[in-house]
């Protein structure tokens, strides 16, 4: 089982290997894409949440071989409370003069999902729920049960929350049925 | 500054053209397509609300963007015709 | 693998409170979509199918109803009915409930007010009805009311639960609607679904809700699937990729559908990757057709609106018209849409939507299978 964590202040885990960087917030997911990633420039013009999800999960799928050929059994099954809601108030505050149409559609929850299957071409399920609390059991349930679909063989999935710019943490993960 | 070289300037900014200087964008090469800046539908939109905000262009139909966006100079060329600021 | 039925459902919309009442209202042809000026403060006009708010909160205040927001008032109504109807416990833990929206109360970020936390909605309508369980909410963009009647599907065919709640409901408000005019998506009147004069979509507002169980009853919710274009964040695929991946992983035999009931949101991209979609599953003889003519389109509400609505349709032996349509078809592929009610005596249909993120669903229900 592979597994990346991402938090706000800094910390990074990758299957259990804690690195602290001294970059924190908005600031650690730049620092990651040009240290990490470097090759997909939509990432500059994604919402805080995406650019959270897409970093995870290219921290997780970077050796894999073949990354690229197009799937359908890899689902990207994603939970979290805040939802969109940082990028909600970025658009908000357009909305009186010029509404933005580039803000405008990331303020739904499944873009996050979509941004993840669009880099690794996944054409399978891809899934956004929206909970109170970071519920392992219900998680759990739910994933199981994505599980149902035949076409679904393992899942990128995990929790996403991100309350403010610089206040944000995703646990992702690969699982396989 | 002329008006070419603002425009890529405000372009940059919009559109969050990462680590792009107004040297990079070639005033004669496509903005859309594969070629040139690969920019998309939503750039598209982004555009119209730039020319809107900077220049008081309103543009009705979405569709004369295909033309007006070929590249930044047929761009800049249909803003000095048609801007009210 | 348990079969998941249908036990009761109920819809609320601009057209009236009940499912039986909305579907006789489609039959006639009626709608509530209007130019709207200056509503939500929205500079522009907009042509849009709203509720009559004030009658409403009314109505719900009748009901000892109170303290909610508009949004969690609507669920609470529908949710209510269709569980009354049920005849389940709604606080039992054996009762689980999953939503379905995609901007919720986000009204009340205009007002400066943060509590708009979908998952505080979530709680705040299963509180109401004493319901034990954590809720969860499926935001799925525009598939969400049909990606959280498949999770239903799948939470009782995993035994976690006798009975699923689904509720789903959308609300109109500056922030949509100023979001949808500056994609440049709203058509200036009446849409018009996989017509050549489209101009685009209509949004609307509804609440659905459908209680699922494993006890059999008349629909069965046969299987549904949810797949991704991988491709852009608001186009949808040139191929239909995800829709098609959808209908080729639902449809079982093409003969029993009686029509499939498309997303249609009547914008120029996504009727055409219908026709694509349907094409390549190889059902371009089934009739297709869309409620976003009557409704517009509900967002969060839509996946359980039209499923509800549909259901009536193939007991009645309805194919219901394309609202908007005029019959000068404006996709490449020859879909059978109509722009009258037609007859059939097949008892299964398909419903397909489409959304933002790359999303695609597909559910397949069929009647009398539980008898």
């Amino acid at each position: 089982m592979k597994e990346v964590k991402i938090y706000s202040d800094g910390r990074v885990v990758i299957d259990g290997t804690e690195t602290i960087y001294e970059q924190k917030g908005m600031a650690l997911l730049e620092h990651l894409y040009r240290t990490e990633v470097r090759d997909y420039p939509k990432f500059f013009k994604m919402d805080a949440l995406c650019k959270l999800g897409f970093l995870a999960v290219e921290l997780l799928v970077r050796d894999e071989k073949d990354r690229f050929t197009p799937r359908e059994d890899r689902a990207v099954i994603l939970f979290g409370k805040s939802g969109p809601l940082c990028n909600d108030r970025n658009y908000q505050a357009t909305v009186a003069d010029f509404p933005s149409p580039s803000l405008f559609v990331y303020t739904l929850a499944n873009i996050v999902t979509g941004e993840i299957a669009i880099r690794n071409k996944y054409k399978g399920e891809s899934s956004f729920f929206v909970m109170s609390e970071k519920d392992e059991k219900t998680m759990k349930n739910t994933l199981e049960e994505a599980f149902q679909d035949p076409m679904t063989a393992e899942a990128v999935t995990g929790w996403i929350n991100c309350m403010e710019e610089n206040d944000f943490e995703a646990e992702i993960k690969i699982i396989v049925k | 500054m002329e008006l070419t070289e603002t425009l890529k300037a405000q372009i940059i900014e919009a559109l969050n053209l990462d680590g792009m200087t107004p040297e990079d964008i070639d005033s004669s090469a496509p903005l859309f397509g594969d070629e040139g800046l690969g920019l998309d539908s939503i750039d598209a939109l982004e555009l119209i609300l730039l020319m809107e905000k900077n220049y008081g262009i309103k543009l009705k139909n979405p569709a004369e963007g295909k033309e007006i966006f070929k590249s930044v100079e047929t761009m800049a060329s249909y803003i000095e015709k048609n801007r009210t600021k | 693998m348990t079969k998941v039925y249908r036990k009761s459902d109920e819809v609320l919309t601009p057209l009236g409170m009940g499912t039986e009442e909305n579907f006789r209202a489609v039959l006639e042809g009626r709608s509530q979509l209007r130019l709207h000026e200056g509503t939500f403060g929205v500079k522009e006009p907009f042509f849009a199918s709203l509720f009559d708010r004030d009658a409403i909160m009314a109505e719900a205040l009748k009901k000892g109803i109170e303290g909610y927001s508009f949004f969690e008032t609507i669920m609470i109504l529908t949710a209510d009915s269709a569980i009354s109807k049920a005849g389940i416990s709604a606080s039992s833990p054996d009762t689980v409930f999953v939503f379905s929206t995609i901007k919720g109360n986000v009204d009340a970020l205009e007002k400066g007010s943060e509590d708009v936390l979908l998952s505080s909605s979530a709680e705040r309508v299963s509180r109401y009805f004493g319901n034990p369980n954590s809720p969860i909410t499926v935001s799925n963009a525009c598939i969400s009311g049909l990606a959280a009647l498949i999770q239903g599907q799948r939470i009782l065919r995993g035994s976690r639960a006798r009975n699923v709640v689904v509720v789903g409901a959308e609300v109109q408000s500056k922030f949509i609607v100023t979001g949808f005019q500056s994609l440049k998506a709203l058509s200036p009147e009446q849409c018009k679904p996989f017509d050549a004069g489209r101009q685009g979509l209509n949004l609307g507002e509804a609440a659905a809700a459908m209680v699922l169980s494993t006890d059999p009853s008349d629909w069965e919710l046969v299987e549904g699937a949810v797949r991704n274009d991988a491709n852009h964040i608001s186009g949808p695929s040139r191929t239909g990729e995800g829709s098609y991946n959808c209908l080729r992983a639902v449809v079982q035999d093409k003969e029993e559908l009686a029509f499939i009931s498309a997303h249609g949101t009547s914008t120029a991209y996504n009727d055409e990757m219908e026709s694509i979609a349907i094409e390549r599953a190889g059902l371009l003889d089934i009739p297709v057709g869309a409620l976003k003519g009557y409704y517009g389109h509900t967002m969060g509400a839509a996946g359980i609106l039209e499923t509800a609505i549909s259901m009536k349709a193939v007991e009645n032996g309805t194919v219901i018209a394309t609202r908007g349509f005029t019959g000068n078809l404006g996709v490449s592929r020859p879909v059978k849409v109509s722009n009258e009610n037609g007859k059939t005596t097949r008892q299964a249909f398909v419903k397909l939507l489409s959304g933002f993120g790359g999303v695609n669903a597909a559910l397949l229900c069929r009647r009398g299978g539980g008898r």
